[in-house]
């Protein structure tokens, strides 16, 4: 089976059009992902970094450590459902390499279920403790909050492993040979040993480091506005030294994953034109987040908070860009979402996208509205 | 056959989609009546001022966000997953053709997260009105969700699709209106209303205390439920009537199916009469022990019900459009022309690596170089098509519809005619994807797994061996 051209393995293209034009998928599927990787990051590393400081911080880091994990069954809900939509466009413009390579990872694909239900409610039991007041976390509490955060991470890692095998479609063979029985796949392939994997794995654990540093800011100056002078000064003070050990985290790993485990040909293509501002660009952007905190100085306002969490947006959508970018460039030799007929569903895509504008646009009146009752019943 | 096969050794791997499905539709159907039950309870209770009530809804609400917004989300989840790895290419037809009914229903999830995290975190923080508002667009973001992925489900069982079709023929709103349609919502939003008030009686039979209180939840919960009762039959009547005839035929002819059935029947009607006894006629045998027993019952009759609705959907995944095995009905003919093995990208590239003398000069896998192959590699072969063709009902020796137990005491000449033509031995088998000489493959593979007969089994000595009755010996 090591023989086998892994392009024989590629289906031929669906009788089934798609339903919209590849630019208008993988549009989608970049927003969908920037707007999943947000929480996605708060969950990746925010539990994390919130316990360390609940267990090793001061008076204001085990503050935020609350208010942090408080947040998180509402982060985790939004995390997991605002993923549909990324996982949605993926499947629809790259089935005939998405399900091959998590056919072939099946077992530890599938386990996501299992650890996500565990890490979710462990979440859950974790916040609890901090119900009516509460600030310190019990032994049991932070035990489970613990193996949440643990959870998360290899949850993160087995996504790595799922979007490498997915773009490797070279080691396809490989993994087949050493894993089928009778011609099937028994889904035990793995390639937590292929660097690639541990070097994004790792890049977007950095990213996410940066991410929970904007949400400390942002969740400082806008939800946060009823804390402390004191606390709001040290919020940006932490952010600006938890966003630089995420930068050079990122810069490090990024560094690792881009020189070390990209091929030639890809990064030929990404350091080349046109597609050389774009690499530079998201590599730099988060500079733009740490010079926005540099000239903001004193305690976090409302207005800071609301610019360093649409920057670091930014710097999560140039990563979602290039990412995308990168994809379709390691994918063109045995694929391309082009090659596929189309046909627009009109009606059904003009209702989703009124809806989806409506919707996020619904979501906030809500939030705005219960905000303002609630401050208006607490001052009566 | 366009992708890779996930073998799942007993099990096979669609039954992971029958387990996930059938925990996530306990969940989920109960955080659609749910949310309506706490909408309409809520508001109720906010006219009144009756701060008891309010203090138990309260409580419900949290159980029902760690019952629905944790387990219910995930499990939804874990259906997208299992559904691309045990069945990828119906998933591929399914998501090509309703992704934007998909895109839809992602809005509202987002705003059903919303608005229940509002409904409960603001809780006496915002006025009455805004916070029965909030439990309001809960339950209808809910409902809307339900009546989506209905739509979706209700195309796979009966697709409305004309024979001759072609699949880019098939627009999003001529499949999301199909016939199974209407029955289906009405079916689904009866069977939520009904299932939310049992997780409703089970919850209040543990942690209500008050008899007063306990009687007014078991009697205005069982209401609605009622009203679910009623939509249930409608629904049930409608989804009978819009069966395709073969669904019909296999659920009156399977007897696994008769009996499941029954089963249904019989636990619907159980279900009825305790919660018309119950919690609606004498709310005070809202006990634990009624309270558990009522749900149990609530969970048998929806997986039963899940479990029928499923098998009549056989020999398709997508009614018309997806067989079981993973084949497009389509391209059956086609198949049957070209071969399983040569047709398949997976398949073809595994015979062209361990088999290369089962290939021509053009890498074409072909019936005459496979029946010149010897008796080891053709029984080799026989086990990939299995995989292929089979798999997705048929585990091997031991488990789930095992093949080796299907053919003991089976002739020769049956293994052959059954592996060749499937669906005339039973209407609800696919028909053979491949072409003569890889039907022959497969039977010779069948026919080396096939078991002796059990040899504990006594019919009377052999008619040769007994002795005549007296006075009729020769």
């Amino acid at each position: 089976m090591e023989t086998i051209n892994p392009q024989d393995l590629i289906a031929t293209t669906s009788a089934f059009p798609l339903p919209a034009a590849p630019w208008f998928l993988l549009l989608f599927k970049v927003i969908g992902f920037t707007l999943h990787a947000v929480p996605m990051g708060l969950m990746f590393a925010g539990i994390l970094i919130a316990l360390l400081m609940h267990t090793a911080g001061g008076e204001h880091a085990r503050r935020w450590s609350t208010r942090m994990l408080r947040q998180m069954p509402i982060i985790v809900a939004f995390g997991i459902n605002l993923g549909i939509v990324p996982l949605l466009f993926t499947q629809v413009a790259y089935s005939r390499v998405f399900y091959p390579a998590t056919i072939l990872m099946a077992n530890q694909w599938i386990m996501i279920i299992a650890l996500l239900i565990f890490a979710y409610y462990g979440v859950y039991l974790m916040a609890i403790g901090l119900k009516g007041g509460r600030e310190r976390l019990t032994g049991k509490r932070m035990l489970a909050g613990w193996v949440s955060a643990l959870l998360f991470i290899s949850i993160g890692l087995i996504f790595a492993s799922a979007m490498r095998m997915m773009a490797d479609v070279g080691s396809w063979p490989q993994h087949w040979a050493n894993t089928e029985f009778a011609g099937a796949v028994t889904g035990m392939a793995v390639n937590h040993g292929d660097p690639a994997v541990i070097a994004r794995w790792l890049m977007v654990f950095g990213l996410s480091i940066m991410t929970v540093a904007a949400w400390i800011v942002f969740d400082a100056g806008f939800l946060g506005q009823r804390e402390s002078e004191q606390y709001r000064l040290w919020a940006r003070g932490f952010a600006m030294r938890l966003f630089v050990i995420g930068a050079v985290w990122f810069a490090a790993t990024g560094s690792w994953y881009t020189f070390g485990t990209w091929s030639p040909a890809i990064r030929g293509e990404m350091f080349g034109f046109p597609l050389i501002p774009l690499t530079l660009v998201t590599a730099l952007s988060p500079a733009l987040v740490f010079a926005l905190l540099v000239i903001r100085p004193g305690a976090v306002t409302k207005s800071t908070a609301m610019i360093v969490i649409h920057a670091q947006v930014v710097v999560v959508a140039l990563n979602a860009v290039s990412r995308q970018v990168k994809q379709s460039l390691e994918l063109a030799p045995f694929m391309r979402v082009s090659d596929e007929a189309v046909k627009w569903q009109v009606s059904p895509l003009l209702i989703f996208l009124v809806l989806f504008v409506a919707g996020v646009g619904f979501i906030g009146y809500l939030v705005k509205r219960a905000a303002s009752e609630a401050r208006e019943i607490e001052a009566a | 056959m366009h992708y890779p096969w996930w073998y799942v050794p007993h099990l096979t791997s669609p039954m992971l989609i029958a387990f996930i499905a059938t925990i996530h539709v306990l969940v989920s159907h109960y955080a659609v009546g749910g949310g309506l039950f706490l909408a309409v309870e809520v508001g109720h209770a906010h006219r009144r001022g009756d701060r008891d009530y309010l203090a138990y809804l309260k409580q419900h609400a949290w159980f029902f966000i760690l019952i629905t917004v944790v387990f219910g989300a995930i499990t939804g989840v874990g259906i997208w997953w299992t559904i691309g790895l045990a069945s990828p290419l119906a998933t591929e037809v399914l998501i090509r053709i309703f992704v934007f009914g998909w895109a839809m229903e992602y809005v509202f999830f987002l705003i059903e997260i919303a608005a229940a995290f509002l409904f409960f975190y603001y809780w006496d923080r915002v006025r009455p009105g805004t916070h029965t508002l909030f439990g309001w667009v809960y339950a209808i973001a809910a409902w809307i969700s339900l009546v989506l992925i209905t739509g979706i489900t209700g195309f796979m069982l009966n697709s409305g699709y004309l024979r001759g079709a072609q699949p880019a023929d098939i627009g999003f709103w001529q499949a999301f209106f199909n016939p199974q349609f209407i029955p289906q919502v009405l079916a689904r939003t009866g069977g939520s209303l009904l299932l939310a008030s049992m997780y409703v009686f089970f919850h209040a039979s543990i942690w209500v205390k008050s008899p007063e209180l306990k009687e007014k939840i078991g009697k205005r919960s069982a209401r609605p439920a009622l009203l679910g009762a009623i939509l249930i039959l409608v629904g049930g009547v409608g989804w009978f009537i819009n069966l395709p005839e073969y669904s019909i035929i296999t659920l009156q002819k399977a007897p696994a199916l008769n009996i499941f059935m029954a089963l249904l029947f019989a636990v619907t009607v159980a279900v009825f009469v305790m919660l018309y006894l119950g919690p609606y006629r004498n709310p005070a045998w809202m006990t634990p022990g009624f309270g558990i027993l009522f749900l149990l019952f609530g969970f048998a009759a929806v997986t039963t019900g899940e479990f029928v609705r499923e098998a009549a959907r056989k020999p398709f995944i997508v009614h018309n459009v997806v067989l079981s095995n993973q084949v497009l009905a389509a391209e059956l003919p086609q198949m049957q022309v070209r071969g399983l093995l040569e047709s398949g990208p997976w398949s073809r590239a595994l015979v062209q690596a361990r088999h290369p003398e089962a290939v021509d000069d053009r890498g074409k896998v072909l019936d005459s170089t496979l029946a010149a192959l010897p008796a080891e590699d053709r029984i080799a072969l026989g086990a990939v098509v299995f995989q292929q063709a089979c798999n997705d009902c048929h585990a091997i020796e031991q488990g789930l519809s095992a093949m080796s137990h299907l053919v003991i005491g089976w002739p020769d000449e049956r293994v052959h005619d059954v592996a060749r033509r499937p669906e005339r031995y039973q209407h609800f088998m696919p028909p053979f994807p491949g072409t003569d000489e890889e039907a022959r493959l497969l039977a010779e593979w069948m026919i080396s797994i096939r078991p002796d007969p059990p040899g504990d089994m006594w019919f009377g000595d052999e008619p040769r061996t007994v002795a005549a009755p007296a006075g009729e010996e020769e």
